[in-house]
Formats: C-alpha cells, structure tokens, sequence
C-alpha cells in the first residue's frame, strides 16, 4: 500500500516536471527564429543577399539591410533586428 | 618611342609600385578570407563573372542528352543524398552547413540559369574555393548526367514528391556497382565533351 503511494507521488511528480518543462521546450525551439543585431548576422545576411538572382527581391533585402546598418549605428536595436528580419524574409522570396 | 623615354619609365615604375604594394598587402594578410566576412561588392563581382565565364567557355561544347526528363535519369541522379543539407531539397529550412558556407551554396529547390552542359561541367569539375567537389574523379558521365537530370527537376517538386522519390530512388550502392561495367568502355568520359 505505501508503495503504491510512493508510485503514485513519483508519476504525480514526473508528469509535472514535464509540464514545466513545456515553456522552456517551447521557448528553445523559438529562439532559432530570433534575430539579433550585430555584425555576424548583418554579414550572414549580406552572403545570403550576394547569392540572389537580381530583381525586386534582392533590392528589398538589400534596403532593408542598409535600414539595419543604419540603426546599429544608432544604438537602435529593436529597429536593427526588425529590418534584419525583414531582410531575412526578403531573401526567403 | 625609346624604352628609356619619361613615359615608358613612368608606367613601368607605378607597376612595379603596384605589384610591390599587392605583394606586401598579400604577406600582412590584409585580405580577411573568413567564411563569415563576405567579399566586398567589387570583389565578389570579380570572382562570379570569373567563375561564370569560365564554366560557360569550358561547357560550351558539351553534348547534352536528350533524355533528361526519362524517370528512370531522374530517380537515379539522387544519388548524393548529402547534397540537400548543402543545396536543400524543396521543403527544407536553411541547415547550418547551407548558412555558413560562403560563397552560398546555390539553393536547387529555386531552379538555375545554368543550362544542362553548364551544370554537367559543374558537377564533374567542381568548382575551387567553394566546397563544390569534382564527381567526376569517382562518377562516369552517364550517372553525373542522371544528377543533372534531377537537379533540374528539383524545382518542381513539392516536398512530399521529394520524399516519395527519395524512398524509391535507387541506393547509391547500386548505382556504382551499375557504373563498374561502365568503366571499362570509355563511353563515360569523352563521349559528351
């Protein structure tokens, strides 16, 4: 009888670690659509940019890079990482 | 006009400045060759159109089959499973290795402007400083046009078409045993160059 107590405690625990281990799952896989502003992502996105075909996308992406050099220099980072992730989505096109 | 007039001596002394200020530039490693710095604009022109005429001049005289739409091609030329984590078959995220390689790899799902004797001469030869390995030192021609055949129907296919071609191709294994008896023939090398 206090064995399957005891069982019971544990189930009742594991199943709420791994409850609790859901956001933090979630949180990670999130992270690789993350973008941040520095000069690492800024050249990767440039490489990408390099190896499109011309047209109205690579002219997007290019723009919206230049807009996030722009606000790097101004300590903007919030505006950096959106033109970069539009610059992203650009090159996805 | 005498070697020794002002002009002459002017030209021949700023080239020799030039190739004296390359030469020290080159021995300081000035010239940052990290993957993950992309060439300047003027650079990277320099270095495509290099590589781009090169390939078409050496392609031009390439003889191109006329089947390259036969199926049986099609589902052969998957024989480099590896190659989507480089060039991503349709349906696929950018994987690390397409992100960090540089110049980029060119992404197959998107089509080419590369005809079939451009992509052929490609696949065979390699292409130097880009991680594009020459096939052709251990594929006869016959299989590497199977390659060609299917790069060119990459585009077309939805993801799922991808994955049902990739469970029925055949295994690589089978398609070198295949090429063995090949080998001997000489058909492989020169027929289509």
């Amino acid at each position: 009888m206090r064995n399957l107590r005891l069982r019971n405690t544990l189930f009742r625990l594991l199943f709420l670690a791994g409850f609790a281990g859901v956001p933090l799952t979630l949180a990670l896989g999130h992270e690789g659509h993350h973008v941040k502003c520095n000069g690492t992502t800024i050249n990767a996105v440039k490489a990408d940019i390099q190896a499109m075909g011309e047209g109205e996308a690579k002219t997007l992406a290019t723009n919206e890079l230049q807009a996030a050099r722009d606000m790097m220099a101004k300590n903007d980072t919030e505006g950096c990482k959106s033109h970069i992730h539009s610059a992203m989505e650009a090159t996805e096109k | 006009m005498s070697f020794w007039d002002p002009g002459w001596r002017l030209v021949i002394g700023t080239l020799v400045v030039l190739a004296g200020v390359v030469a020290v530039a080159i021995y300081e490693g000035l010239y940052n060759i990290a993957a993950d710095v992309p060439h300047t604009q003027p650079v990277y022109w320099l270095l495509e159109t290099a590589r781009e005429r090169s390939v078409a001049v050496r392609a031009r005289d390439i003889v191109v089959p006329n089947d390259l739409d036969d199926a049986n091609r099609i589902s052969k030329g998957r024989i480099f499973g590896d190659v989507q984590w480089r060039h991503l078959a349709p349906g696929m995220e950018r994987t690390e290795i397409s992100g960090g390689l540089y110049p980029r790899a060119p992404e197959l799902r998107r089509g080419t402007d590369l005809t079939p004797a451009e992509q052929f001469w490609i696949i065979k030869h390699g292409v130097k400083q880009t991680g594009m390995p020459a096939w052709g030192v251990t594929h006869d021609d016959e299989l590497l046009w199977d390659v060609v055949a299917f790069v060119r129907k990459l585009p077309e296919l939805t993801a799922e078409q991808y994955e049902t071609m990739v469970k029925t191709a055949p295994k690589h294994e089978e398609l070198m045993r295949e090429m063995e008896p090949r080998a001997g023939s000489h058909h492989g090398d020169h027929s289509h160059e």
